[in-house]
């Protein structure tokens, strides 16, 4: 029988231990098809990369993807084939050449992989038209995905040429291994134990000492200005903790974990229990091999999650401080008296019913103030070098409006909580809106305080001495129409009005009906001459999302990869132990170990195995992103728990797909162990 | 002395239209006897140590251990049956790599929920007495196989088991480990009254027993009594037995 019929025959023969090689390679060439067709979808490029930036990206997200499709599949190839050692070894003692069992083993992979391709193109054709379908969808391309082909040739070709690529060098790892074991060890490989190895103390102690310390130092970015990354430098810093955390991660799993348990041996009332006397050890017996293995997936765990988190928060906090960079619907500047009429005309023409639509015009007059405290809001834009011309954006100063106005503009905005939870101002007091959040003690300057900031107002010559009430993030006016914005009583305003301030007139367009309504946006737009003092919410939510959409989806194929990648990883170490230790459990069960317990057993070891590098990448990613969120973003809005939502949603997506291979995992361990037909 | 096990017509059919593997087999065995099971490969010895030891079951026939009746066990009633009665050693040791001889052998009383004090005293106690105590602290694979035939004997002895199973003990171990093997399980049998059932394909070791049983095509083909006699004229018996049996073939 020649090479090719008995490779034809073994996968007969053994489909289900083979199905799991196909099964997992096919779901890596899926993701990786997908990626392909997507990369070279010249219709949807056009619609979404204006610069060149996405078909760059992909580039680089490619030459990623195949060094994880490779790794993996290396891994993977490594893991049957040491599950085939001793077959291999009985091969060699009937007298066939390793050059013939390194063709079976060849031919094998071309069969698995080609089944895998046929597999792979399919889903991926599936799911590359899903997506399409979905960006359309969601970023309103207007594309006729009638006209995307289910399969792009050129991706076909692309991945079908990669994919004999990863055969080659499959062959070629193969071969270096088949030619460097002896026959001797070829048919004691997989018996070969565990070398014996002993934890240290010092590199135990420091890597929990590192790892607390990267986590100390990232906490410390919350003190502001005071925190060793204001005083030293970020990037310094960053280095630094990312420095102590690996380190310490690795030292932590090769040695502190292992100690951890080796030392809680000697609490007898809890060691000498009939789960923990299998476990502790097992685990401890584990460790020295799989060390390395746990700690390239913690550490890609914590890449992995880093990156979507951020990814999650650089797309989910501009869309929410879009709240406060364009608070109402439509806005703009009235520069000519008659661009109010005009178009309200516009909206009535467009709008087929404009009941629920409110106008509100809003008088902001500029005063200027002789304080010394004055807040950063006062001066913002006003600096020459704020723009690339040289020119100032505007001239430092308060903006004042009313209170009524400020209350009528929040009620037209919806948020009729915070309007009806404001109390009004007494003749001498006032509201500042701040830009960003208060930072360091800035939140102090309130009445309540005892430390209320006050500001002298220069009205014509004379001097009104102002009480900040409160300083509010709920400005109802655009950044682009007013930064410094200051809610004076109806008192104070109507003292002011009637001076001789500078005064900026904002229309201000709210309601149901002109939400996401783009069109009539768009003619706006071009009546007012794409004027920058036009803001739209619903506008820069769309722009956002068309902007930052197809990074997050590239990046989502590297992380989804990844996320396939670390679960069969792990599957697979899993599976393998299990399969090694069979005997042992055939001996737990001899000495009355229940069957219930033994699965008990089992679930235990898998948990742990599946908990480190989740529960370890999870608190990387945390501090990853306190710091990228506290020192790299803008801080416009309130600090609260809810900024962290798409961290909790990305972690919250790993912690199911952990969740999922782990329940897969410990289904087929258990097979293996209780079902009589064994793989 | 009481009747710890009860074998009545007991037999075992792997597939329809085989020969069985035990044919009606009957026998009894009272506390403190030390019984040695003979037989060629396929004689049936393996198959009743598994039905006896409630990890197979029978197709047909009783066995009662302690008047329990095996057949009425569920699986988790077995399991439990294992660990409060029941000790084994086995030919290829089956220790627990990933744990210590120390750990290896607490695993039983761990099962017992016994006192950690009391675990450690009785381990190492009977680790002296089976020449294993300064091995207490290494793992299986540091330890030669009669040692490691020793520390299988030890964590079967132990929880001091009504039954002992031992399937080819002295298989794997050099003369001088077999006879201390069979040594230890002699004292234990004499000195903690351990009701042992060796499977043996060795005379020597058998003639260790105070009975023995020739198996032969899944039935008792012979049971030879030691009585008085001491173990150089049995093991003579034994081996002239044998050598009959093995000319009937």
């Amino acid at each position: 029988m020649n090479t090719f019929y008995m490779a034809a025959k073994n996968l007969k023969k053994k489909f289900s231990f083979y199905s799991l090689y196909l099964v997992s390679v096919a779901f890596v060439i899926t993701v990786y098809f997908s990626f392909a067709s997507f990369s070279s979808n010249a219709v949807i490029l056009e619609k979404i990369s204006e610069d060149g930036r996405v078909e760059t990206m992909c580039r680089t997200i490619a030459v990623f993807l195949m060094i994880f499709v490779i790794f993996y599949m290396s891994y993977s190839n490594r893991f049957f084939l040491r599950r085939r050692t001793k077959e291999l070894g009985i091969y060699t003692l009937l007298g066939y050449r390793k050059s013939t069992i390194l063709s079976l083993l060849t031919f094998e992979n071309i069969f698995v992989c080609g089944g895998a391709f046929i597999v792979g193109i399919i889903l991926g054709g599936l799911v590359h038209k899903g997506l399409v379908c979905g960006i359309n969808m969601l970023l309103d391309l207007s594309i006729n995905s009638q006209a995307i082909p289910f399969w792009n040739w050129d991706a076909v070709r692309r991945t079908l040429l990669f994919i004999s690529a990863v055969v080659i060098v499959l062959m070629i790892s193969n071969g270096r291994f088949l030619y460097r074991t002896s026959l001797m060890s070829l048919v004691r490989y997989e018996k070969s134990t565990e070398r014996k190895m002993k934890f240290h103390k010092v590199p135990s102690i420091l890597g929990i000492f590192m790892v607390l310390g990267g986590y100390a130092l990232a906490l410390d970015i919350i003190r502001g200005e005071a925190s060793v990354w204001v005083k030293i430098g970020f990037y310094q810093m960053g280095l630094l903790t990312m420095m102590l955390v690996v380190t310490g991660t690795v030292l932590f799993i090769a040695s502190f974990l292992p100690y951890i348990m080796e030392k809680s041996k000697k609490r007898k009332a809890s060691f000498y229990t009939k789960d923990k006397i299998i476990t502790i050890p097992s685990f401890i017996y584990r460790i020295r091999s799989n060390a390395k293995t746990l700690i390239m997936l913690t550490l890609l765990s914590a890449a992995a999650l880093t990156v979507s988190s951020v990814m999650a928060l650089t797309l989910y906090y501009p869309i929410a401080a879009v709240q406060r960079i364009a608070p109402s619907e439509i806005e703009f500047r009235v520069e000519k008296e008659e661009q109010v009429d005009e178009v309200k005309q516009i909206v009535e023409k467009e709008l087929p019913d404009t009941k629920g639509v409110s106008f509100t015009r809003t008088d902001l007059y500029k005063v200027c103030s002789s304080s010394k405290n004055l807040p950063p809001e006062y001066s913002l834009g006003a600096a020459q070098n704020d723009t690339a011309g040289g020119e100032s954006l505007r001239e430092p100063g308060f903006e004042c409006m009313s209170f009524a106005s400020y209350q009528a503009l929040l009620n037209a905005q919806g948020r009729t909580n915070i309007s009806s939870g404001l109390t009004a101002l007494s003749d001498k007091e006032c509201i500042l809106i701040k830009y960003q959040a208060a930072q360091g003690d800035e939140h102090l300057d309130r009445v309540d305080s005892g430390r209320a900031n006050r500001y002298s107002l220069m009205l014509d010559g004379t001097k009104v001495l102002v009480t900040v009430r409160e300083t509010s993030l709920n400005n109802v006016i655009s950044f682009a129409n007013s930064i410094g914005t200051l809610v004076v009583s109806d008192q104070l305003y109507e003292q002011i009005s009637s001076g001789t301030s500078p005064v900026t007139h904002v229309f201000s367009i709210n309601g149901e009906a002109v939400i996401n309504n783009e069109a009539l946006y768009d003619k706006i737009s071009v009546y007012l001459d794409a004027s920058p003092y036009l803001q739209g919410n619903s506008h820069r939510i769309n722009e956002l999302l068309h902007l930052n959409s197809s990074t997050f989806l590239l990046i989502g194929f590297l992380v989804v990869l990844f996320f396939i990648a670390a679960g069969s990883i792990l599957y697979f170490n899993n599976l393998s132990s299990v399969m090694d230790s069979r005997a042992d459990y055939e001996i737990l069960k001899k000495l009355g170990y229940r069957k219930k317990t033994i699965k008990r057993l089992i679930r235990k070891q898998i948990l742990v195995f599946f908990s480190i590098p989740f529960l370890l990448g999870l608190l990387d990613c945390m501090f990853a992103a306190l710091i990228y969120k506290t020192g790299l973003m803008q801080n416009i809005l309130e600090n609260s728990l809810l900024l962290y939502l798409p961290v909790f949603i990305a972690v919250g997506i790993t912690a199911g797909i952990y969740l999922i291979y782990y329940l897969v995992t410990v289904r087929s361990c258990d097979k293996i162990l209780f079902r009589a037909d064994r793989v | 002395m009481h009747t710890v096990l009860q074998v009545k017509d007991v037999t075992k059919i792997y597939k329809k239209g085989q020969k069985p593997s035990l044919h009606k087999v009957s026998f009894q065995v009272c506390e403190g006897e030390f019984i040695g099971i003979m037989g060629a490969s396929g004689s049936g010895k393996t198959t009743l140590l598994n039905v006896l030891s409630t990890i197979d079951k029978p197709t047909g026939g009783d066995v009662y251990l302690n008047n329990i009746n095996l057949k009425s066990l569920t699986d988790t009633q077995a399991a439990d049956f294992r660990r409060d009665h029941l000790g084994f050693i086995f030919q290829e040791y089956f220790l627990l790599d990933s744990l210590t001889i120390r750990e290896n052998i607490s695993v039983p009383l761990t099962l017992k929920k016994l006192p950690p004090d009391q675990i450690e005293t009785m381990v190492t106690d009977l680790a002296k007495r089976f020449g294993i105590a300064s091995q207490l602290e290494k793992y299986p694979n540091e330890l030669s196989g009669g040692q490691r035939q020793r520390v299988s004997a030890a964590r079967a002895i132990v929880k001091h088991p009504g039954l002992l199973f031992a399937d080819e003990p002295t298989g794997a171990l050099d003369s001088s480990s077999a006879t201390e093997l069979l040594e230890a399980l002699k004292e234990a049998n004499s000195v903690l009254n351990t009701t042992i059932l060796m499977v043996t394909h060795d005379p020597y070791a058998a003639s260790f027993a105070s009975r023995i049983f020739l198996f032969k095509d899944g039935c008792i083909f012979r049971e030879l009594h030691r009585e008085k006699a001491d173990r150089r004229r049995f093991y003579e018996q034994i081996v002239d037995e044998v050598a009959e049996l093995d000319m009937d073939r």
